[in-house]
């Protein structure tokens, strides 16, 4: 009788722990895209965010006597801009010491995400931070609030183009941290064209203030989108969505051709499919993907759908 | 005391043993194989970056003949607005030979994603060998090749039908170059312009007047059969429909009707001309068949009814009417019947033309002083202004239904335009003097 019972407790037992343990492993969904931290804004500060100067120096770019490999993802693009700025915050800070105590200009702006505020601390975010730093001080030329304190911040060397580790601030005092945020107004407007621009150009499509950083898996959907050509003009775009798989290698090369992984019978499919597949190839290798965290992506099912694209 | 056995050996023990080593087991999961997913949903709708270079002569004689193929197919793709031909001083490769595989590195370094190359041979019968192939440089395949004879003066020709092919293979819809283009060639001073039909390539090449120019002639429209064009005529007396034989140049009037005959059209099969006739104060549809010259009429109304066109299966038409106060769009079906009105914006809608795919119908629109080219679907729903201005009138469909035509007079004078259905790449059409009321023909081959 008492080895029945056992028996029975046994079993169930085992069957629970195998039913609650060995679950069907779901297919890992990408998280969805970036998040942005988005500011309202008019539509003539757009307009001079994405200005350009056409009087600006030269800045130092390969002559296109082609199309240009493409480009490097819009976060780095910014800090470009960001380093030319420099010498301009040098040449602020000479021309505001003087006054001092200045009417302070309460401008109604929207409210400020916390990267801006958080300016003086230690752990900074460190892109976003950077970019701020003479972002802030754009500002401050507009609202001539002196700051001695955020100006040596300027001074410090800013990073090169490409993201570093992040060096600590030399001068930064603890005890001066009520000082710095009793002095910044909550306030946040786009900067102007030739404070955040200064490539000698007819502007940029986008236009950014600051952002997050990428997480790799959007990064890596950003860059595919870069290099993906839709054949324009297709009337029905809902029998076009084409679904590649792609593997890597630890360097971030595709370790085989990649693969479509549906059919369509739309007559056009066939072209969808190959714009599809020469675009993942275009923008081989991945290189910017972390070796550390291989395992999430290499192998990646990619459907590519232009719908969106195509609407109205 | 002895106690029983149980059956089959399970002693509590033993089970209890057996038990754990399940649950062990059963804790071992199987990894769970987690395949990344993504979703692309945007992409950049660019031209496709394309390299084209010279095509290699087969002898030393014919390199001039392959350059002028080379100009005409990248004249071609470069002005449908879908691709980008690469300037080729950036090309690094130079093909010097038609059966060697190209250095794709080289074609990837310039940003290519297509590139085509050729050879041009004239054979010792005295034509013209034309052979081309389609790469895809991120692959390394090649996609289509094809090769053509024909006679040395056709080269345009064999040079359109190449970029069809290319258009086609790398956009999957069927290209327009191999076409021509019937339209009104102007000249003159604004109060004496003389007006004669003329044809030429639909990149501007090969112009032919067809008329002299001692009448007046309007709304030339192309048969199926390519060969044959029916326009209007204000020569002697009443406007007159005619239609002319390009080849042999004969001209026949189009029926026999008291009153006035405007703005014909030919059906898709070719057999029929749909025409508008005047009587009296308004103006009616007849359908007339060439063969029997037996007319039938269409509509009878006290409105005025004209710019009748087909849909491309031949069972309906599209017209332009006045029936409800102000010109607008109907479709009624070919044997007459009801109308169903399909425009309702502001304005008035005129001149309407139903594209060869069947999905759009183009027109004219009229607003508040503003002329305007439009396309709206045949049920009347998702209409969208293409081109708006002083003034733009007399839309005409490519064959593959991408790229509408149609003249615009700024004041000085009108001038052929084409732009595609999603309203980019607007292109002046070249022509030797001033031109209106283009006509797009079918493809040739």
């Amino acid at each position: 009788m008492k080895a029945g019972w056992t028996i029975s407790a046994v079993g169930h037992a085992a069957l629970l722990a195998w039913g609650l343990i060995s679950i069907a492993a779901k297919p890992l969904n990408a998280s969805p895209p970036e998040s942005m931290p988005v500011d309202i804004i008019s539509a003539t500060d757009f307009s001079q965010i994405t200005n350009g100067i056409k009087t600006a120096p030269k800045a130092e770019t390969p002559k296109p006597l082609v199309e240009k490999v493409a480009e490097a993802k819009p976060v780095e693009e910014a800090n470009a801009k960001v380093v030319d700025k420099k010498p301009e915050i040098v040449a602020t800070s000479d021309k505001v010491e003087p006054p001092k105590p200045q009417v302070e200009q309460k401008k109604p702006e929207p409210k400020p995400t916390p990267a801006q505020k958080s300016e003086p601390k230690q752990a900074f975010a460190k892109e976003p931070e950077q970019k701020l730093d003479p972002i802030a001080e754009a500002l401050k030329k507009d609202t001539q609030k002196p700051d001695p304190k955020t100006q040596q911040k300027a001074e410090t060397p800013l990073p090169p183009k490409k993201p570093e580790p992040h060096k600590p601030q030399p001068k930064f005092d603890a005890s001066r941290i009520a000082a710095l945020l009793d002095k910044r107004d909550p306030q946040r407007h786009s900067a102007t064209g030739d404070t955040l621009s200064h490539t000698p150009s007819l502007g940029t499509p986008m236009g950014r203030a600051a952002s997050l950083t990428q997480s790799e898996i959007d990064a890596l959907r950003a860059r595919i989108q870069q290099c993906w050509n839709p054949p324009a003009g297709l009337a029905d775009a809902r029998d076009l969505i084409v679904v590649v798989r792609i593997r890597f290698n630890p360097d971030g090369s595709l370790s085989t051709d990649p693969t479509l992984s549906n059919s369509g019978s739309h007559p056009t499919f066939q072209v969808a499919a190959e714009s599809a597949l020469r675009a993942v190839r275009r923008c081989a290798p991945y290189s910017f993907m972390p070796v550390a965290k291989y395992d999430v992506w290499k192998d990646v099912e990619v459907t590519f759908d232009p719908r969106d694209m195509f609407r109205g | 005391m002895r106690q029983a056995l149980p059956p089959f050996g399970f002693t509590r023990r033993r089970v209890l043993a057996f038990g754990a080593a399940a649950s062990a087991s059963a804790l071992i999961a199987p990894s769970a194989s987690a395949q990344l997913r993504l979703d692309v949903t945007q992409g950049n709708v660019q031209p496709i970056p394309i390299a084209i270079p010279d095509f290699v002569g087969g002898t030393p004689n014919d390199t001039e003949a392959a350059r002028g193929v080379t100009q005409v197919i990248t004249n071609n793709l470069r002005r449908s607005g879908l691709f980008n031909p690469i300037d080729p001083a950036a090309y690094i490769e130079k093909i010097t030979s038609f059966d060697v595989l190209p250095r794709f590195p080289d074609w990837k370094a310039i940003n290519a994603q297509g590139l085509i190359t050729g050879r041009v041979t004239r054979q010792g019968d005295g034509r013209l060998k034309v052979e081309f192939r389609l790469w895809d440089v991120t692959s390394g395949q090649q996609l289509t090749g094809q090769q053509y004879f024909t006679s040395p003066d056709n080269w345009r020709r064999i040079a359109h039908i190449v970029s069809d092919q290319v258009y086609e293979r790398l956009t999957g819809e069927k290209g327009y170059f191999d076409t021509r283009i019937v339209f009104v060639d102007e000249t003159g001073p604004k109060e004496r312009r003389v007006k004669r039909l003329a044809i030429m390539d639909q990149d501007g090449a090969n112009v032919r007047y067809l008329t002299r120019g001692d009448d007046l002639v309007l709304t030339p429209r192309f048969a199926p059969s390519t060969q044959e064009i029916t326009y209007m005529s204000y020569g002697q007396g009443d406007p007159r429909v005619l239609l002319l034989n390009i080849e042999t140049g004969q001209r026949e009037i189009v029926g026999n009707f008291p009153g006035m005959t405007f703005s014909p059209r030919f059906s898709p099969t070719g057999q029929q001309v749909i025409m508008s006739l005047q009587q009296g104060g308004n103006s009616n549809l007849f359908v007339m068949d060439l063969q029997s010259k037996r007319t039938t009429r269409l509509t009878d109304t006290s409105a005025i009814d004209t710019a009748p066109c087909y849909a491309p299966d031949g069972g309906r038409i599209c017209f332009e009417s006045d029936r409800g106060g102000k010109p607008q769009i109907y479709v009624m079906g070919v044997g007459g019947g009801g109308a169903q009105r399909i425009s309702f914006g502001e304005g008035s809608y005129s001149t309407p033309v139903w594209s060869p795919r069947g999905d759009f119908i183009a027109f004219t629109k009229q607003y508040q002083g503003q002329f305007a080219i439009g396309i709206m679907k045949p049920d009347g729903s998702g209409e969208r202004l293409l081109t708006s201005g002083f003034h733009n009138e007399g839309p005409t469909f490519a064959p593959n239904g991408r790229v509408v035509m149609f003249f615009r007079d700024p004041g000085s004078g009108p001038s052929l335009y084409t732009i595609d259905v999603t309203g980019r790449n607007e292109q002046k059409v070249p022509t030797p003097a001033l031109a209106s009321d283009p006509a797009w023909s079918p493809l040739l081959s």
